[in-house]
Formats: C-alpha cells, structure tokens, sequence
C-alpha cells in the first residue's frame, strides 16, 4: 500500500521541512500562472532556508503577477526513501505539486559538494538529470550562485548558467520565456536566443576541445553564441528590489534571522578569497535605505534579531552612522543586532562600545595565515599589532572569548608558517592575562579553526597547485604538537573534502561523467560529513581514466586555457596574472579605496570605482 | 497599571486552535511561533528579565507533534492593557495558516488544574475491530519511562469509557489523563495496532488522526 504525502510526514524527523505554510510563504492561484518556477536549494531545509541569495530571489519572483515560485530542499534520507518507496515526486512547498511540471527548476549552488544533491533532487523529480535527455516538454533546469564562475564538471546537467548577481537578469530570462511560450516554446530555439541575454551562459552551445595532456586546446561557441559570457551586476543597491518580509520558518534553521545586506563586493582582495574577486566592485547600499529595510523586515517577521549582512561589516563606510539609527528602534522593540565578517582592524573602541549595548555576541577574526610573511603573501593586510590591539580592547570590553579563523596549505606557505598560527593565539592568551581591566575571575577561551585552503577560479592563485590529503595531514599533525594549553582549542576540517572541492572548483567538462557516475553510486549528500565518500570519486575519476591530482595538485602555466576562460567576471587574467607575482614576492596590493590596481571591474563604473 | 513603582502584570489567557498543516509544528517551534507572533502584532507583552530576554509565554500542556488541537491555551502577560478583542485580532492577522485565536479572557483556572484531555481519534484502517478493542478488559499500553524503563499503564479504564461515533465506525472520543500523568493518545494507536495483530496474525500499519478537542480539570469542565 502506498502512503500519500500526510502520511508520510507522521514518519519522518522534523516534517515541517516539507509542510511548507510558513508565515510569508506565497502561495498563488495556479489559474492566473504563466510561469512556474522550482527554487531548488541543494541541501537541507534548515541550511537553504538560511541563504540570502534565495530569500531575495523568492520573493521578486513572486512579486510577478504572472510567475509562482516556489521553494524546493533536498529531502532528509528518511524522507526521501519513503518517497522513493511510495512514488511521491519532488514537489514544491507552496503548492506540493510535483516540479517536474514547471517552467524552471532552478538550483544556487554555494559549494561544490552540493552537485550531486542537485542531481539527486532532478532524479526525484522524475527528471532525466542530463540536460541533452530534456527536451521541450521538460522544464529548463538553470543555476546560478557562486559555484557557476567554474560550472564546466556540470555543464551537461544544466541548460542555462546564471552568472552574476541575478535580480534582473532573471526576469529578462523569464520574459524571453514568455514571448517563446505565446509562439510556440522550442527548447533548443529559446536556448540560442537567450544565450544573447547578459549574464546567460547555454554550456550546450559551447564546444570544448582538450590536448593530449588533458589541457584545454580551445572552447568554441556554435553558431551565434557569443566567445565570451559576462556576469551580471546591479548597479545601484539603493533601487533594486530588497524583500519586505521574509519566509518565517517554524524549524530552528542555521541562520533563524532578518537580514540586511549593506553592501556587495569586498575591498580587499584577499587573494585566496573568491568572493573579493567575482563580486566586484563593491557597491554601497545607504544608511536610511538600509534602516527602512530592516525596520520593514523585523516588522513583518517578528525576527527578535538581525544582522547585516557583508563580506566584510567593518569596510561599510557609514557603519557609525548606520548604527546608532538601527539602535534607536531595535533597542526599544527588544532586537538584537549582530554584525558578522567584522574585521580586525576595523574595530574601533567606539564600535566596541556600541555593540556592548546589545546582547554580546561572539568575537570573531579571519587572519587567515599565522606569521605576517604569509600574510602579506595572501594580501591580507593585518599585523599581530591590529590582532593583538583589538584582541585587548575587546577583552577590556568584557569579552572573553576569541574565534580565530586560519587556512593552511596557503601557496609558499612552510611548517614555520603554520606553528605560528599557534603562536599568534599563545599571544592572545598572553595578552588577556595582561589585560588588568579583564574580567575577573574568569579564563579566556580561544577558539582556533584551521581550515585547508582550496584553490579557486578568478582569485590570483587559480593557477596554483593544491597541497595534497597527504601534506594537509602533516600540517594538522604539526599544529596539534605545537598546542601545549587548553586555552587554546584547535579545530580543524576534514582534508578529504577539500581536496575534492579542489578537484571540482578548477574541473573540466569531463568531470561530467565522474559526477553522474559517483551519484549513480550512491553519492547524494557530499556536503555531509556522514555521508560523504572520498574513494567512491576517486574510483569513478580512475573509471573515466581522469587523474584527480591533475585537477587539485598541478600548477598550471599562465598560458594556459583554464575550463573557465570564456567567462568573464570583470577581473582580467593580466591582473590576477600581476597579483600572483606578488603573491610570490610577499607584496601587498591596496584596498580598493587606498588605490585602484586596475583589476578590471571598474568597467561598469559603479560603486567605489566612482570614487 | 503601576503599583509601588512596579508594573502590575496583567495574566492574559489566548486560547487558540492549531490545525492542518499546522499540527506538524512541534512544540518548541510553537513557543518560537507564537513568541514572533506576539511581536509582529505589537502587543505589548511582558519580556523576561534575563541574559536572553524574551516575551513571557506559558503554554498548557504540549501537543505531540502531528497532532491537532482545537482548544489550546497560552497565556502571555500585558504591560499595557489591550482589549481582548484587539488582542485576538491582531494575532489572527499575523499568524501563520493553521493556527486561529478564537478567545482571549482573563484565566479561570490554574494550569495545575488540567487533569484530563478529551481526544477524538480518526482510525484509518478497515479492520473494524475497534468496537470490540474498546470493551477489552486487558488493554496494556508500555510507556518509556524517561530513565528508559517500559512501564506498563492500564488503558481499558479509559477505553471501556470512550464512544465510537455514531455515523463513523472509525471515529473514537475518548478522555484521558493530561497534566500530572499523561498518557499520550499515540500509545491507544499502537495498543490497538498490537490487538489488530493478535486477531489477525499481522502487524498492519494503522494511521490514525488524532484531534485534542479540549483540556479538562478533574471535575470533566474544559479548562479556562
């Protein structure tokens, strides 16, 4: 006997992931729809619910009289055998309809370990997960998020590649849509037209040849598509659409909050970082904007806290106007403010001062590299001076309690480097119990997360070899024996899965294969540690005669035609060419607002490019 | 409302129903609901004191999950006062689907006071042996007890007492201790699903919608 889908919910942990009816949650009279669009988040309720990107996304959409959007996350394991069991298809939360009607079904992708979850929810679907087994009769399967700056492993997957920020670009998609619909929709002809739209990538339409050494000899489009793609931006964060209520899960979700973005962008350029890189420039939202929205926002959820979201709260140049104009109200309603990303060196005593009104919540630094020749190395313009001054400060405040985030297997970097991440937090630890204003009578905790460092497309190092599983151990080995306190608590994240993200970040078209062939194997849920399975990639990567240290491990030449070099995010090869060098020479670059470098996006002249 | 310098907390009960696609909210989810709920509605509740300070919300006893409640009470505390109308109103402007304020009063009773819960249970199952079941003598529910200890609890005084509904064989109205020593409705299911297969020679799966109609003091009057 099969179970319908009330039944089902009796069975499983926490069924109010797929009830759906959440305060805010839009449901549509399905008569008056011309588009119906899956927003597909490939992990779990409670992390995809907590993802700004989709919050934003949902509600423009739903904001179109003519399109229904509706929310999708990737079952729990208990959910999804009894779906499987009892043929109840991936459906929608709004409405519980099965997707594979839709017009869209649309993934993000945050991370590279959520491929096969995205292809695991279009085989629930009782979708053909190959885009070339879809035809006009099928919805169009796209993807955005940062992941797609690389989306050459699942290129076969997906239609069409959102690239870049994507509030209008979406609805230019979904018009083009429209007016194929009234004449007649045909896949393949709505797929030459949109790849003319801005920000649209059709991967089918591209042509991808390789060397005998595995390199890429060259990437051609067919037909009328354009050589290179270009991401979109937004140019003015001040008008474009920001949502007034949120979804208000009844789950406790990662992320259970309002949140206002204040900027896009990073003036930093670290060069590890990713984001500092594929977002530019960066681009300000106003104060009184930004109050309106989170105002609007705590009303319309009842949210008792909110943050401002960034990638880095301290750059915001009108912070000290910002917050004493939040405070004003969130004080009075009993809201709690959180400010996250907030750096080091952009912590003043007055900002201190301020937050202590709130509820304190944790004290958290990036410096990312222990000793200050790493750091220069990766542009991460800070000295052990700013982390131990502002470490002080924040101790004479009352904190005591200090996160510290690190990455080892940084190019150039050496063992010396690595004991010193242990070394800066003993100064830490020193430095608190110097500290005569701390508080007394209670120790101090520093909090020390090592995570391992993978090499990313459009960041200065995307030319750079990873360190192997191997020589990642050895450095975890090495930091474990230099820790002699337990003030100190060392964590550290599982080199397995970064090399994979190696593998996947940098990968070519022919990881296609590998990654339909792991999923066929049973590889869903890669971004859960539980779940996740290094040997079964590494079998189907040797199935497919792909090496995966050629992918993780191997520096690549300058002149090299990387899977990615028909994309264009802004930043031009010259720059990240220029940065690389300096990398190697331990020099640093300027933020954005000390200097233009001339990286490249200061052609759309918008935000600090202005300036 | 001020006295000695002190506000005086005026107690209001809310008195709501939780149906539908809400009953699988649980109730930890419940008391975040209602607390965002109380605050998009702007009423002026009494916050705690503490660390963590946050609207003073007091439930009866806690529905399971999956369950549904057509009578459920919660009571907040004003530091202003708002009529009881307007109380109603501006919760079931901003409440999710699911859950409907239908009385905002004064509180009658005590919570202690609740001693029993009047249940209505919706058998899905074409086994019609319920009729039968109720009048058993020997009906044993197991009970995990917290220290993970199987206790036996006598169930047949409760079901010899239940009614089957008139038009619908399939439908039982039944009371059952709630309060000091509940016994969870859920274990009448599993009871009837454990006689089903003593008459049958197989466990079959018996799904059963589970209403709590109302809470009740020991003298059987509904709780308010």
């Amino acid at each position: 006997m099969a179970y319908n889908l009330d039944e089902l919910l009796r069975m499983v942990q926490k069924p109010a992931r797929y009830t759906g009816g959440e305060l805010n949650s839009v449901v549509k009279n399905k008569e008056n729809i011309g588009v119906r669009f899956a927003f597909c988040f490939p992990d779990l309720y409670e992390v995809g619910m907590s993802h700004l990107g989709m919050k934003i996304l949902y509600s423009l959409l739903n904001k179109q009289p003519n399109v229904f959007c509706e929310r999708v996350f990737m079952p729990d394991t208990d959910m999804e055998e009894l779906m499987r069991q009892n043929s109840i298809r991936l459906f929608g939360l709004e409405s519980r309809d099965a997707i594979d009607t839709f017009d869209f079904v649309g993934f993000t992708f945050q991370y590279e370990l959520s491929y096969t979850a995205a292809l695991n929810m279009l085989d629930l679907a009782g979708l053909p997960i190959r885009a070339a087994n879809r035809d006009s009769s099928h919805p169009l399967v796209i993807a955005g998020g940062p992941c797609v700056c690389n989306p050459e492993p699942i290129a076969d997957f997906f239609d069409i590649f959102v690239l870049g920020e994507g509030e209008e670009v979406i609805l230019e998609l979904i018009r083009l849509y429209n007016s194929h619909k009234e004449k007649g929709y045909d896949k393949t002809a709505f797929l030459h037209q949109a790849a003319h739209i801005e920000g649209v990538y059709v991967p089918s339409l591209y042509h991808v040849e390789y060397n005998n050494d595995g390199t890429i000899a060259n990437i051609k489009p067919r037909g009328e598509a354009p050589a290179t793609i270009r991401k979109r931006i937004i140019g003015d964060l001040d008008t474009v659409y920001y949502p007034e209520s949120f979804v208000v899960p009844f789950i406790d979700i990662v992320h259970d909050r309002a949140m206002s973005e204040i900027f896009r962008g990073c003036i930093r350029g670290c060069r590890f970082c990713q984001a500092g890189f594929i977002y530019r420039p960066v681009r300000e939202k106003s104060p009184e904007v930004i109050n309106a929205q989170s105002r609007s926002l705590c009303k319309s959820t009842g949210y008792e806290e909110f943050s401002l979201s960034s990638l880095s709260t301290s750059d915001y140049t009108k912070l000290e106007s910002l917050l004493p104009m939040l405070l004003e109200w969130a004080q009075e309603q009993n809201t709690n403010i959180s400010l996250p990303s907030l750096r080091i060196d952009g912590f003043s005593e007055e900002l201190a001062a301020k937050l202590n009104v709130l509820r304190r919540s944790g004290l958290t630094f990036a410096p990312e590299a222990g000793s200050q020749r790493l750091r220069d190395s990766i542009n991460k313009n800070l000295t052990d001076n700013d982390i131990l001054e502002t470490a002080n400060k924040a101790f004479t405040a009352g904190w005591t309690a200090v996160k510290l985030y690190f990455m080892i297997g940084l190019p150039t970097e050496t063992f010396d480097d690595v004991a010193e991440i242990i070394s800066l937090s003993q100064k830490i630890v020193d430095r608190y119990y110097k500290n005569p204003n701390r508080q007394k009578g209670k120790g101090v905790n520093v909090s020390v997360s090592v995570s391992s460092f993978v090499p990313k497309p459009f960041t200065p190092f995307q030319w750079e070899p990873q360190d192997t599983m191997e020589m990642l151990e050895q450095k975890q080995t090495h930091l474990r024996s230099l820790l002699t306190t337990k003030k100190i608590s060392l964590h550290w994240h599982d080199a397995s899965t970064s090399f994979l993200e190696g593998i996947l970040a940098r990968g070519d078209r022919r990881l296609g294969d590998v990654i339909e062939g792991v999923f066929k194997r049973g590889c869903k849920r890669d971004a859960w540690s539980e779940h996740f399975n290094l040997q079964v990639w590494l079998d189907a990567l040797d199935e497919f005669g792909l090496d995966p240290s050629f992918y993780a491990n191997r520096r690549r030449s300058f002149d090299e035609i990387l899977p990615w070099d028909h994309l264009d995010y802004g930043v031009t090869k010259k720059f990240l060419i220029k940065e690389n060098e300096c990398a190697h020479n331990n020099v640093t670059t300027p933020n954005c607002r000390q200097a233009c470098s001339g990286c490249g996006a200061a052609r759309w002249k918008k935000g600090v490019c202005l300036s | 409302m001020e006295k000695r310098g002190v506000f005086v907390l005026k107690e209001i009960r809310i008195r709501f129903s939780k149906t539908g696609r809400a009953k699988f909210i649980s109730h930890l989810d419940l008391m975040r609901t209602m607390t965002r709920a109380v605050r998009r509605a702007s009423i002026p509740v009494w916050y705690t004191e503490g660390f963590n300070r946050h609207p003073y919300l007091k439930f009866a006893a806690p529905l399971s999950l999956g369950f549904e409640g057509k009578d459920e009470s919660m009571d907040i505390r004003l530091i202003n006062d708002m009529p009881a109308e307007d109380i109603e109103d501006r919760l079931n402007q901003v409440l999710p689907d699911g859950l409907i304020v239908h009385h905002v009063g004064e509180p009658v009773m005590k919570l202690r006071d609740i001693a029993f819960a009047r249940y209505l249970m919706r058998f899905k199952d074409n086994n019609n042996h319920l009729s039968e079941f109720i009048k058993e003598q020997n009906i044993i529910a197991k009970k995990r007890t917290k220290k993970g200890l199987v206790r036996e609890i006598e169930l047949s005084p409760f079901l010899n007492k239940a009614e089957i509904h008139d038009c619908n064989d399939n439908e039982l109205c039944l009371i059952l201790p709630c309060g000091g020593e509940t016994i969870n409705p859920a274990l009448v299911v599993t009871a009837y699903e454990e006689y089903v297969e003593q008459c049958q020679g197989e466990h079959i799966k018996v799904f059963c919608d589970i209403t709590r109609l109302a809470l009740l003091n020991s003298d059987g009057n509904s709780f308010v």
